[in-house]
């Protein structure tokens, strides 16, 4: 048994055309024996930057409240909010600095970056338990359904993606993937960024 | 305590849906540059008016230097509170927490008080809405309504007089001018003089709603209630 | 070894928790109290490593405490539980962390609704509509996902509690006898004979 598999539960984030989409699952379980089907893992950060925290959920908790506290004192010292990019490095160094004794979580991340000509610019990644980023260009998955979310990813998603479509594919992604893994699924939740507005929807799933 | 009694004065009146505050800056000038105070991730990046957390407004009067220190203070205070239970802090714990920090000054030789006494406009689910003043001694209490600052023996003579049991938020806004434009130095009233805010629920989340008003909004609101600066060139034009 | 279970209803949390103190094979005591009361509004039922269980659920019960004679409320339900569950996450990557796993019910004042939320020693935190622990949440879980109702009165609910209980005496090998039952509602809390 792995203390990555313990709660079960995973992420996945996808790129489109000037928009961003992240979705998980919405089980919390302790190994086999289920606990809840409403514990999200995602968190809104600013009003353009989600992030996801699969993994033991106990860091989840945890750090969700340590990145609220570590955003707002970052929000009242600059006086501006964060941008994803700068959010990633802060994401990294929190989790580097317990190299020796790690918090159990993979975060996701996706967001748009503010550009300086006034546009927007879609922005995922994701980092391993000590912090180690990787940005990608397309999509990004993590947690204990992983494998199979790489591969149905792989299959569906295209480049340059409208909002809608973009929530078509990553939602068929991840309820297909969660269905073969037994530590993932109970319903999902997605979350679609677009520079005017993000969008939740509650996705209702197999309870098997 | 000397340059609390000089400083822009700060009135704060509690209704029963909501609390107002309006502040009198005093560093003004069409020279001033105001460019830092249109874009700002906290809001309230004015002078004398500050947003402490999601649900306190405060306003302050006496050394600037010592305000933005102790503003500084409270928002972290707010935020360990945050961290520590997941709430946001109740409003007379978050003056507790300054008040401790100032009467610590008091009593420790070799440093100077903070020369500041604020408001504190807020919204907990133990009191509801609350008012809340402190003093440099590191001194509390609460109010119905109140004013620090230049003037506030006149200004705390006419809430008494005009203040009524059970007022809402509109009257209460419109009590607050009425007495902020008498008790100001200048003759007019204008968004260039004054800063306004008010602390709401929402109708829908039932959430405190901290709204700091922007300088055209300010004037569109004095407009409303009859106190605005007029336009003397415009008048003298019309004739 | 220990069993307890939780659900809310209709404005009330109820907690039952069994009574028996065991060491190895031996019961050595059948009426013993695993919910603290913390505050007029707060049933805490705890079990796991015995000695940590005591120890911490004590150290809980007096930091809840001295918080409400410093501001003379008490905390809130989702607040105080806030609280415990950071204490048992910052255990667990001390020397030696606490085995404590907990049901925490309470009626919010404020807002007038009953809260429960199943912890566990990892600091794991989840607001629920009922929860167990140790064996019984392998028996009595199954029977809450086909009995509990949210919007269910008092005597519903304890017939629910009793299904789940008659359960756990009728299937597991090693049963305890008795039980405690508290509930906590506007009135506060109260103990009752099930």
């Amino acid at each position: 048994m792995s203390i990555m598999e313990y709660n079960g539960g995973s992420v996945i984030a996808m790129v489109g055309k000037d928009c961003v989409a992240i979705a998980s699952d919405l089980r919390l379980g302790n190994q086999a024996l289920g606990i809840a089907s409403d514990f999200e893992k995602i968190f809104p950060m600013t009003d353009r930057v989600y992030l996801g925290l699969p993994g033991l959920a106990t860091d989840v908790t945890t750090l969700r409240e340590q990145f609220r506290y570590r955003l707002n004192m970052y929000t009242i010292k600059e006086e501006r909010e964060i941008e994803p990019e700068t959010f990633a490095h802060l994401v990294s160094s929190t989790l580097y600095e317990r190299r020796f004794g790690p918090y159990f979580i993979e975060p996701v991340m996706a967001g748009l970056q503010r550009l300086p000509n006034g546009g927007y610019k879609p922005f995922i990644a994701a980092t391993d338990l000590i912090g180690c980023i990787n940005f990608a260009k397309d999509f990004v998955v993590a947690g204990t359904a992983s494998s199979k979310l790489f591969g149905v990813a792989e299959g569906l998603w295209e480049p340059d993606l409208e909002p809608e479509d973009l929530f078509e594919t990553i939602a068929q992604t991840l309820l297909n993937a969660v269905d073969r893994d037994a530590y993932s699924g109970w319903g999902a939740v997605v979350h679609v960024i677009t520079k005017d507005k993000a969008i939740k929807r509650v996705l209702k799933g197999r309870m098997d | 305590m000397e340059a609390i009694s000089h400083a822009g004065s700060v009135l704060g009146v509690l209704a029963k849906d909501g609390v107002v505050l309006a502040a009198e800056k005093k560093v003004t000038g069409k020279l001033l540059d105001l460019s830092g105070a249109r874009e700002g991730g906290y809001g309230g990046s004015g002078e004398k008016i500050f947003l402490l957390n999601s649900n306190v407004i405060s306003g302050v009067a006496g050394i600037t230097a010592d305000a933005n220190s102790l503003v500084n203070y409270a928002r972290a205070a707010a935020q360990r509170h945050l961290f520590v239970y997941n709430e946001d802090i109740p409003v007379e714990l978050l003056a507790q927490r300054l008040c401790d920090l100032k009467q610590g000054y008091t009593q420790y030789g070799g440093l100077r008080p903070f020369g500041v006494s604020l408001l504190y406009a807020g919204y907990d689910p133990h009191y509801q809405f609350q008012l809340y003043q402190s003093d440099p001694s590191g001194n509390y209490s609460g109010w119905k309504a109140t004013c620090i600052g230049a003037n506030n023996g006149t200004a705390q003579s006419l809430l008494k007089q005009e203040y009524k049991e059970d007022i809402g938020v509109e009257e209460a806004i419109g009590l607050v001018l009425r007495v902020m434009s008498k008790t100001m130095d200048s003759t007019t009233l204008g968004s260039e003089k004054l800063e306004f805010a008010t602390m709401t629920l929402d109708a829908t989340t039932k959430q405190p709603k901290a709204k700091i008003y922007k300088p055209a909004e300010i004037d569109a609101l004095l407009a409303k209630h009859d106190l605005a600066k007029k336009d003397e060139d415009a008048e003298m034009r019309a004739t | 070894m220990d069993i307890s279970f939780a659900l809310t209803g209709k404005g009330y949390v109820i907690v039952a928790a069994d009574t028996t103190a065991a060491r190895s094979i031996v019961k050595m005591k059948t009426d013993e109290d695993k919910i603290k009361v913390l505050s007029p509004h707060l049933l805490m039922a705890f079990s796991g490593e015995p000695g940590d269980t005591l120890q911490f659920a004590e150290y809980v019960e007096r930091n809840i405490r001295l918080y409400q004679i410093r501001n003379t409320y008490a905390l809130r339900p989702p607040s105080a539980a806030s609280w415990i569950r950071r204490s048992l996450a910052d255990s667990l990557r001390s020397r030696r962390p606490y085995a404590v796993n907990l049901l925490i019910g309470g009626y919010d004042t404020s807002t007038s609704t009953p809260h429960l939320y199943w912890v566990d020693y990892l600091g794991t935190l989840s607001p629920v509509p009922f929860g167990a622990h140790g064996y019984g949440s392998y028996f009595g879980l199954s029977l809450l996902d086909r009995y509990h109702d949210p919007e269910a009165t008092l005597e519903e609910g304890l017939d629910t509690l009793r299904r789940c209980i008659d359960e756990v005496s009728k299937r597991l090998v090693v049963s305890p006898g008795k039980y405690k039952v508290k509930i906590v509602d506007k009135d506060g809390v109260r103990e009752i004979e099930l």
